[in-house]
C-alpha cells in the first residue's frame, strides 16, 4: 500500500500524457489492492457460511435454523461506520493518513459503537441513539476518534468476554490516552460492557450458543471491521481517480485540438505569404 | 464532491442478501431497527419469493431516502436482478459493495467496480 505512487496534480502538470500515465499507475495500484481484498472477503464469507452450516447441522432439537426467525426486532447496531475526510493539500499533494501512502480522500472505518453521544441526527432514530448513548451513540467521524474508540472498546472486550473472534482478533496496543480517567469511568465501562454482553447478537440464538456460530461471528466481525471498510474506501477513491483521468483526457484532447488549429493557422499564413510573393 | 454533512451522519451498514449472508453480518453487530413507529430495518432478507420490486425499493431506500447509511452491501446474485439500478448508481455515499453469497460465488465480471475499470480502459 505504501508503495503506491502519489496521484499527480492535473492542473499544474504541463504534460497531460504523463499526468494520465501517473494517474493510471495509481489507479492500478488501487485496483490491485481492491482485488486482493476481494479475495480476502470471499475467504471470510466462505468461512462464515461454513460455520453457519455446521451450526445448523449440529443444532439442538427445537432449533430449526439459525436465521431470521431468531432476529431481535429491537436490535441496535453495535458496530457502526465512521467516515473521515482528508482534504487535498495545496498543489495537489494528497495527505497521508493512518500510515497509508497517498491516502484516500474519504476513509471508511467500522468499529464498535462506543463513546459519548454527539452530533446531529438525520434519521428518525434520534431518541434511540440517545438511549444507547452510554455504550455508543454514533460512530467515529475521524480517524483519531475511531482509533480511540476501537482501542478502548477492545480493551473492554478483552477483559469481559470473548466475542467470538478468538485468536483472530487484532489487539491494538493500549495507549495511555485511551485509559479511563477515573473510577467513575471504570464503573461506567463495566456497566456498558455488561450491557454490551446483553446486546451481543449471539444472545438472540440462546444462552448456550454452539461453537460454530461463535466462529461465524468471529469471521463476520473480521470482514466487517477489516475488509469491508477498506473496500468501500477503495471504491470511492477509485471513482475519484476515474474522474481525474477523464478530466485529464479531456484536457489533453483540447490541447491537441488547439495545437492543430495553431499549426493550421501558421500554414495558412505561410500559404498567404507565398501567394503574395508569387 | 460530497459535503461533510453528507457523510457525517452515515453510521450504519445496510445489507440486502440471502438469509445466511444477512445472519452472518447481523452476528457482527451491524443490524439496527429504528424505534417505533418507523421500525425501519437496515437489512432485507431476500428469498425465492421476494419480488424484484421489493429489492429495488430496498435499494432505493438505503441509497437515496435514508441519510444514515454509509455502506450498502448486496449479494451479487441479487444485484444482478436490479443490475440497471446498481450500475447507474454513481454516488459516493452510501457506497455500494457487492458481496458473494453461499450459493453464488463472487464473479469479477459482474462486479460494478470492475465494470467501471473496464469502462475506463475502453473495453
Amino acid at each position: 500500500m505504501s508503495s503506491q505512487p502519489p496521484p499527480p496534480d492535473v492542473d499544474a502538470d504541463p504534460n497531460p500524457t504523463e499526468t494520465i500515465s501517473r494517474l493510471l499507475q495509481h489507479y492500478l495500484a488501487l485496483l490491485d489492492e481492491y482485488t486482493a481484498l476481494r479475495s480476502t472477503l470471499n475467504t471470510l464469507q466462505t468461512r462464515v457460511f461454513q460455520s453457519l452450516a455446521r451450526a445448523n447441522f449440529a443444532a439442538e432439537r427445537g432449533v430449526r435454523r439459525y436465521g431470521q426467525d431468531y432476529y431481535d426486532e429491537r436490535m441496535q447496531a453495535s458496530r457502526r461506520v465512521g467516515i473521515s475526510f482528508s482534504s487535498t493539500a495545496e498543489g495537489g499533494e494528497w495527505e497521508e493518513e493512518d500510515g497509508v501512502g497517498g491516502g484516500p480522500v474519504f476513509t471508511f472505518r467500522v468499529c464498535p459503537a462506543s463513546g459519548p453521544k454527539a452530533g446531529p441526527s438525520s434519521g428518525g432514530d434520534k431518541d434511540d441513539r440517545e438511549e444507547t448513548g452510554s455504550e455508543g451513540g454514533r460512530g467515529p467521524t475521524s480517524i483519531d476518534d475511531a482509533k480511540d474508540l476501537s482501542g478502548s472498546e477492545e480493551t473492554k472486550l478483552e477483559s469481559t468476554e470473548d466475542d467470538g473472534r478468538g485468536n483472530e482478533t487484532k489487539k491494538q496496543p493500549l495507549l495511555p490516552d485511551d485509559l479511563p480517567a477515573d473510577d467513575a469511568d471504570h464503573k461506567q465501562s463495566s456497566s456498558s460492557s455488561s450491557r454490551k454482553k446483553a446486546a451481543d447478537p449471539l444472545r438472540w440464538f440462546g444462552i448456550l450458543t454452539p461453537l460454530p456460530l461463535r466462529q461465524a461471528q468471529g469471521h463476520a466481525i473480521q470482514a466487517v471491521e477489516d475488509v469491508i471498510p477498506r473496500l468501500a474506501t477503495l471504491s470511492v477513491e477509485m471513482g475519484l481517480v476515474e474522474l481525474e483521468v477523464r478530466r485529464a483526457r479531456k484536457r489533453r484532447a483540447k490541447a491537441e485540438k488547439a495545437e492543430e488549429r495553431k499549426k493550421l493557422a501558421e500554414l495558412e499564413n505561410w500559404m498567404d505569404k507565398v501567394d503574395v510573393g508569387a | 464532491m460530497a459535503s461533510q454533512t453528507d457523510f457525517r451522519d452515515r453510521q450504519f451498514l445496510a445489507v440486502i442478501g440471502d438469509e445466511d449472508s444477512v445472519t452472518g453480518l447481523l452476528l457482527a453487530g451491524i443490524g439496527h431497527v429504528t424505534p417505533p413507529p418507523d421500525n425501519q430495518k437496515n437489512f432485507l432478507v431476500v428469498d425465492n419469493k421476494t419480488d424484484t420490486a421489493a429489492i429495488e425499493a430496498a435499494f432505493e431506500r438505503y441509497t437515496t431516502e435514508r441519510k444514515d447509511i454509509g455502506i450498502v452491501l448486496i449479494n451479487q446474485h441479487i444485484a444482478d436482478k436490479i443490475r440497471h439500478r446498481v450500475d447507474t448508481y454513481t454516488q459516493a455515499f452510501p457506497t455500494v459493495l457487492e458481496i458473494p453469497s453461499k450459493d453464488h460465488p463472487y464473479d469479477p465480471e459482474k462486479d460494478s467496480v470492475l465494470r467501471r475499470v473496464r469502462r475506463l480502459f475502453g473495453e
